[in-house]
């Protein structure tokens, strides 16, 4: 690999790059300021998609986020993983590395799963040690995004935003703020995401994710597999002036992903939510 | 070692989550937790969130068992046919068998399960094959290749030796796995030996071989095909040339290298 050394504009509402959308964005970009990839999805692979996959990485600006280095497990971090990913931030041109403020390993097997860490002090402690160690690992800077969890996992000491804010500031890290997240935790778990958003640091925002969910039963469930609902899009437009920057915010889609033409209209649709939000001056707008 | 807490609630879950038969966690919540060394708040967490925590079950199983059912069609089929297909995943989701942060990794993994705990072995002693054979479609066409050696020429002499693509393999079964389908999932016996190989658009493609073809191929890439001809007995080396290089034009073969020294 060598390095596409882009440096942005990382701005505006960007796309994660999925499988099936990989031919055609390779004909050229379709007007989309950012991809995102998952590392785990290209290093160590081969073949035909791959070099398509590879073109699109090397032709336009990238973000990076990960899956399964399980930044809160205790398996140790495989230094020849990190060597490959670190090859693949440079040529990628990614301007900082993502994953998730979660665990997905134990004892060496890995479940491929976002799994909730217990809201306590000794997973802050730990969290922080980890995090810093990748941090010092990584050629660029470091974040963690809040992730959708179902169940409280033990005795919580920690309130989740103050368990969060402990850990971006212990370790030093950015913030990936996933507002879907947010919002599908609040209505789990009965809490205004409003005044969740007002006890964080705001300050540590480097990059938003927004998705859509869908009901289970009960349950609603971080499905990525339907569109934004507007709801989720008000918050967005709500905590965008708060943050007082452009902060890049990454369209995800997973599950029943549709045609190319679909999803980048809706794209576009909360492109203009952020833009309409970005030309009122941040003291105005954080007061509406 | 507080953070010895952490450590078991997460083994806990994963537990919850991968464990063949949910029902102690579903009857029992707290002695689910206290079974684990967990202390009494944090039974109490499980026995609140019982149902909650076993909503994990869903997403991280279907996660796991995704590409295994989708690249392992074939074999799907065949244990779905004796009612033990979920009793299989159920069996190796409980052996935690999947280690590798890449996902394209599950299918192995599985392979690699079923070569070790010879689950099924005794019914269907096709069955690793099988498998093998249906991952060796995607390794194929994943592989990730290599850089190729230089000074290779397109066109096969006797006193050269062949190099082969990297993702291209030379394989033998002891059943016509390439044969079964979803419909007709069960293999005669038989030796058969595979060329598969990855084509011009980046499909995997497979070719089946001779024994003898099997062998060139397979001895050529260590000493001279005109060598290799003569060990094997081939007596016809024209029509040898032509098959290499009709498998040089299909994508299987690189090139060939110049003469071996002696």
């Amino acid at each position: 690999m060598g390095s596409s050394g882009h440096s942005g504009p990382f701005t505006g509402v960007g796309l994660g790059l999925r499988h099936p959308h990989f031919a055609a964005v390779a004909r050229g970009n379709p007007g989309v300021p950012f991809w995102e990839i998952a590392p785990e999805n290209v290093l160590g692979d081969g073949g035909h998609e791959h070099d398509t996959v590879c073109r699109i990485l090397e032709r336009d600006p990238v973000l990076t986020h990960g899956l399964g280095l399980s930044v809160g497990g205790f398996d140790p971090f495989d230094p020849e993983y990190l060597e490959q990913l670190a090859g693949f931030l440079a040529f990628t041109g990614s301007p900082w590395h993502s994953e998730h403020l979660c665990f997905s390993s134990v004892d060496g097997s890995t479940t491929h799963e976002l799994l909730p860490m217990p809201m306590t002090r000794a997973a802050v402690r730990h969290t922080i040690r980890r995090a810093r160690e990748l941090q010092d690992r990584l050629p660029v800077p470091f974040l963690l995004e809040n992730i959708t969890y179902y169940a409280e996992l033990g005795e919580k000491e920690l309130a989740e935003p103050e368990f969060l804010a402990e850990i971006l500031d212990g370790a030093d890290v950015g913030w990936l703020l996933d507002i879907n997240n947010i919002y599908v935790n609040a209505i789990n778990f009965g809490f205004d995401p409003k005044d969740w958003l007002l006890r964080v640091p705001l300050d540590r925002v480097v990059q938003m994710h927004i998705a859509g969910h869908d009901r289970v039963g009960e349950l609603v469930i971080d499905t990525h597999g339907a569109p934004v609902i507007d709801p989720v899009i008000e918050l967005m437009r709500w905590v965008l002036p708060r943050i007082g920057r452009p902060v890049p915010v990454l369209l995800e889609r997973d599950n029943d992903i549709p045609d190319l033409e679909e999803l980048l209209a809706e794209r576009a649709a909360i492109q203009e939510a952020y833009d309409d939000v970005m030309a009122v001056p941040a003291a105005q707008a954080s007061h509406a | 070692m507080l953070e010895a807490s952490v450590l078991a609630l997460q083994r806990s879950l994963v537990d919850a989550a991968l464990m063949a038969d949910a029902g102690p966690l579903e009857r029992d919540p707290a002695g689910f937790a206290a079974g684990r060394g967990l202390p009494p708040g944090d039974q109490a967490a499980f026995v609140r969130f019982k149902d909650r925590l076993l909503v994990y079950r869903d997403p991280v199983r279907a996660d796991l068992a995704e590409p295994v059912e989708t690249i392992c069609f074939v074999s799907r089929a065949l244990l779905e046919q004796a009612g033990l297909w979920d009793e299989c995943l159920a069996a190796f989701l409980a052996s935690r068998g999947v280690r590798s942060a890449f996902y394209r990794d599950l299918a192995a993994s599985f392979l690699g399960w079923l070569a070790t705990t010879g689950w099924g072995r005794e019914r269907w002693p096709f069955l690793l094959q099988l498998v093998h054979f249906e991952l060796l479609n995607v390794l194929v066409a994943h592989h990730p290749g290599g850089d190729p050696p230089a000074g290779l020429h397109p066109r096969p002499a006797l006193g050269d030796r062949l190099v082969l693509e990297v993702p291209t393999q030379v394989v033998t079964y002891q059943y016509q796995v390439h044969l079964a389908t979803v419909q007709a999932p069960v293999p005669a016996p038989g030796t058969t030996h595979l060329l598969a190989y990855r084509d011009g658009t980046g499909l995997p493609q497979w070719l089946e071989l001779t024994p003898a073809t099997a062998s060139l191929l397979l001895r050529a890439q260590q000493t001279s095909i005109g060598q290799a001809a003569l060990d094997l007995g081939l007596t016809d080396l024209s029509e040898a040339v032509e098959l290499l290089a009709q498998c040089q034009a299909k994508g299987a073969i690189l090139g060939f290298a110049g003469t071996i020294p002696r």
